[in-house]
């Protein structure tokens, strides 16, 4: 097992935000947790990479419990969040973006030939090599925080909103690149307010309600679930 | 004549009424009088009045830049000289007509014997008649509605004129440039040589100026050379690793007083060799910078603003109080602190001491600039951009910021130390709010995360005031101005940190080109 979320509870102050959190993600697969705004998925992935910290509960990779692990070590470990909004750092060009996402590495042959892995994928980023991420257009912005991401090499993804605010054309780019990334070996758990897109490309989702899951299943049943289409893909 | 764009001349006309109207009630008008009576050279009392002519050029600055404003409303359109005659002459009149009600009003209740001052502490009958020019109300209000006119109109020309030459500036300058790039200049520019020979000639003046500029220049550039180093110290703090740090003055006091103590007589009558202590002051800095940085690791921007502000103080505080009289010899502050001594021999002159702090500067410099350019650098700048997200990408945001609280820590620590050992004395006094104040404008105005910004910065507001003393009492004011002009017309400081600029010039392939043609990629 990659990854297994046991029970996993967090509170902001008093808001208890996380009321006990269960699931799992295989090795290679793609899974989504889908739910409304303040649901607590945003959370789940903080929480994970540890820029959160839970009050109860155990967050295992592959066996072992990464609950005390500190966020710098949680990278090293293969883990990779792309957080919510393409926060990307705006006053750094695009390449040194690249480079602070490859900052736990030292080989600067190997991030060299890194670059030019993710400029195949993202060849618009390529274009804008020397241009300050802030100048970059939503939709590049949101290209180049993932392509920092990939730039660590990671085992497990986590994606938060990856749609947020994103034209459908480009939302449509995007997802076709996570499921690349998700072919050439990397396993990816997406957070999604647009459920449809998430479902479509995940092979479970996990749905989530005021800090609970409520359902969960293969991808395929949750399209199909009437209270996931009541809820969130807009009625039957 | 356009009527809309006459009523947008009075309306700004208006408003430098009101200005003026402003400055005449917190009694500027008398102030800034005085000082451009100080800077022509001549002398004045304290609590004297100016003499008229001076308070005639104050106006005339105001009107001229009334008019000149008022003429150029719109920059797309042409000028004519109707046009901007017209409309400073509108921009002057309806200034000065409101300035002259004013005058009526203040000067009409002095008459009759109000005293002012019971609701506004600058309005003595003094300044009131000051501000008629010493003349009978009626004729003291003409003088300000023609003044006003007059140098309203003489602004219009100046606007005129400036657009004129404009034209021809703009067409010589790409001249200048062609020709700079065609000769020795544009071949010399980026040679390493030079480069080397610019350093040559800075080294040899260095070497040189402390030795022939006398006593009183090594005092003032020596106190810059102090700043420089306090500036380098919160450039790391503030400019690289994005932490508003207002307590600086704490780690200068903790470097200054752990000099002290370790070398003068009293309290402790511990003489350390003077090189081991300025060791241990820095080494105690930097140690203070981590342990104040750990409780407060998680704060950022404002709280952590506050919380270090007070942290300065309470410093101080302590450093003044009875608690640690015995300790610290409380507000008396410590006396006859060693100077520099090598192989027995001391080392204690204006020049002595100028040369070393040069030494400390040079090597600070060449500190910071590795630092900067070095991984750690890239891990600051990560994180004053994003924390979070530096963070996500693997840097350890905890380390780095305390690494940086503490070197920077530790700059100050150098630079308290010197300039104990130089005065021979600290006190409380030393270490006031003030001197956080003046490291963290120095460092905005010379350029957030600028080594050089630092340095132009630290010339600029420690050494401008010296050369200029007149204007000492006013330099909060100066502060005040400088800030608030710096950040409408250079925001990113003097000498702005370099940072990547875009290669590909834009409106060739950078125009934002329809995103999904080349976006995804192989799909």
């Amino acid at each position: 097992m990659m990854l297994e979320v046991e029970n996993l509870n967090v509170h902001y102050g008093a808001i208890h935000a996380l009321k006990g959190v269960t699931f799992h993600l295989q090795e290679g697969e793609i899974v989504a947790l889908i739910g409304a705004n303040g649901a607590g998925k945003s959370t789940t992935l903080n929480t994970i990479s540890r820029l959160n910290k839970p009050t109860a509960g155990d967050i295992r990779y592959r066996g072992a419990s990464i609950v005390e692990t500190p966020p710098q070590d949680i990278v090293t470990k293969g883990i990779v969040q792309v957080p919510e909004g393409r926060r990307i750092f705006p006053k750094m060009s695009v390449v040194e973006n690249l480079e602070m996402g490859a900052y736990i590495f030292s080989d600067r042959q190997r991030i060299e030939a890194d670059i030019e892995m993710v400029f195949g994928k993202f060849p618009r980023l390529r274009e804008r090599r020397k241009q300050l991420g802030g100048t970059l257009s939503g939709g590049e912005q949101q290209m180049l925080a993932i392509a920092r991401g990939l730039m660590a090499r990671p085992q497990l993804l986590l994606l938060d909103e990856p749609s947020m605010g994103l034209a459908p054309i480009i939302v449509e780019q995007i997802f076709d690149i996570i499921r690349e990334i998700n072919q050439q070996g990397t396993s990816i758990l997406l957070v999604e307010q647009n459920a449809q897109m998430a479902l479509s490309i995940a092979d479970r989702g996990y749905v989530f309600e005021t800090g609970k899951i409520v359902l969960e299943g293969d991808a395929g049943d949750l399209l199909e679930d009437p209270m996931v289409k009541e809820a969130y893909l807009g009625g039957g | 004549m356009n009527k809309q764009s006459l009523q947008k001349s009075a309306g700004s006309g208006l408003v430098f009424g009101i200005i003026v109207i402003f400055l005449a009630l917190i009694g500027f008008t008398v102030v800034f009088s005085g000082l451009i009576q100080k800077v022509l050279g001549q002398s004045l009392g304290v609590g004297q009045i100016p003499s008229i002519s001076n308070f005639f050029i104050f106006l005339g600055f105001l009107g001229i830049w009334n008019g000149w404003r008022a003429s150029r409303q719109d920059k797309h359109e042409t000028l004519t000289l109707a046009k901007v005659l017209m409309r400073a002459a509108v921009a002057g009149l309806s200034a000065g007509v409101l300035v002259m009600l004013y005058g009526f009003v203040v000067g009409g209740l002095d008459a009759r014997g109000t005293d002012m001052r019971k609701y506004l502490s600058m309005l003595s009958s003094d300044s009131i008649k000051f501000f008629l020019f010493n003349q009978s109300l009626v004729l003291g209000g003409l003088i300000h509605v023609g003044f006003s006119t007059l140098m309203a109109l003489v602004g219009g020309l100046l606007a005129f004129g400036s657009e004129r030459s404009q034209q021809q500036v703009r067409t010589n300058r790409t001249k200048i440039q062609k020709w700079s790039q065609s000769t020795w200049l544009g071949k010399v520019q980026g040679n390493p040589y030079v480069t080397y020979v610019l350093m040559g000639i800075v080294l040899l003046l260095l070497v040189l100026l402390p030795r022939t500029w006398g006593a009183y220049w090594n005092y003032v550039m020596g106190t810059v050379g102090i700043y420089v180093l306090l500036g380098l110290g919160l450039n790391i703090i503030v400019g690289l690793s994005g932490q508003l740090v207002l307590g600086y003055v704490a780690f200068f006091a903790i470097g200054a007083y752990t000099f002290a103590l370790t070398t003068s007589p009293e309290p402790h009558n511990l003489v350390w060799n003077f090189w081991i202590a300025l060791a241990v002051s820095v080494v105690a800095a930097a140690l203070s910078g981590i342990l104040i940085g750990l409780p407060i690791l998680r704060l950022r921007g404002d709280y952590l603003a506050i919380v270090t502000l007070g942290f300065g103080e309470i410093i101080r505080i302590l450093l003044k109080s009875d608690i640690l009289k015995d300790f610290t010899m409380g507000p008396r502050g410590v006396r006859n602190i060693a100077g520099p001594t090598l192989f027995g021999r001391s080392f204690t002159s204006d020049v002595d001491f100028m040369y070393l702090i040069i030494l400390a500067v040079l090597l600070s410099i060449f500190l910071a600039k590795r630092w900067q350019e070095s991984s750690i650098g890239r891990a600051w700048l990560a994180i004053s951009q994003d924390e979070t997200v530096a963070q996500a990408t693997g840097v350890d945001t905890q380390k780095y910021k305390l690494l940086a609280l503490s070197l920077g820590a530790a700059f100050a620590g150098l630079g308290g130390a010197l300039f104990a050992s130089r005065n021979q004395f600290t006190g409380p006094e030393d270490h006031a709010l003030m001197v956080s104040i003046n490291v963290l404008v120095l460092v905005i105005v010379g350029g957030m995360g600028s080594i050089p910004g630092v340095v132009l910065g630290a010339f600029t507001l420690k050494g401008l005031p010296e050369i200029l003393r007149e204007l000492e009492s006013y330099r909060l004011l100066v502060f005040g101005a400088l800030l608030v002009v710096m950040m409408i017309i250079r925001p990113e400081g003097l000498w702005p940190a370099r940072r990547p600029k875009l290669e590909v010039p834009v409106g060739q392939d950078n125009e934002p080109v329809p995103l999904p043609a080349t976006a995804g990629g192989e799909k």
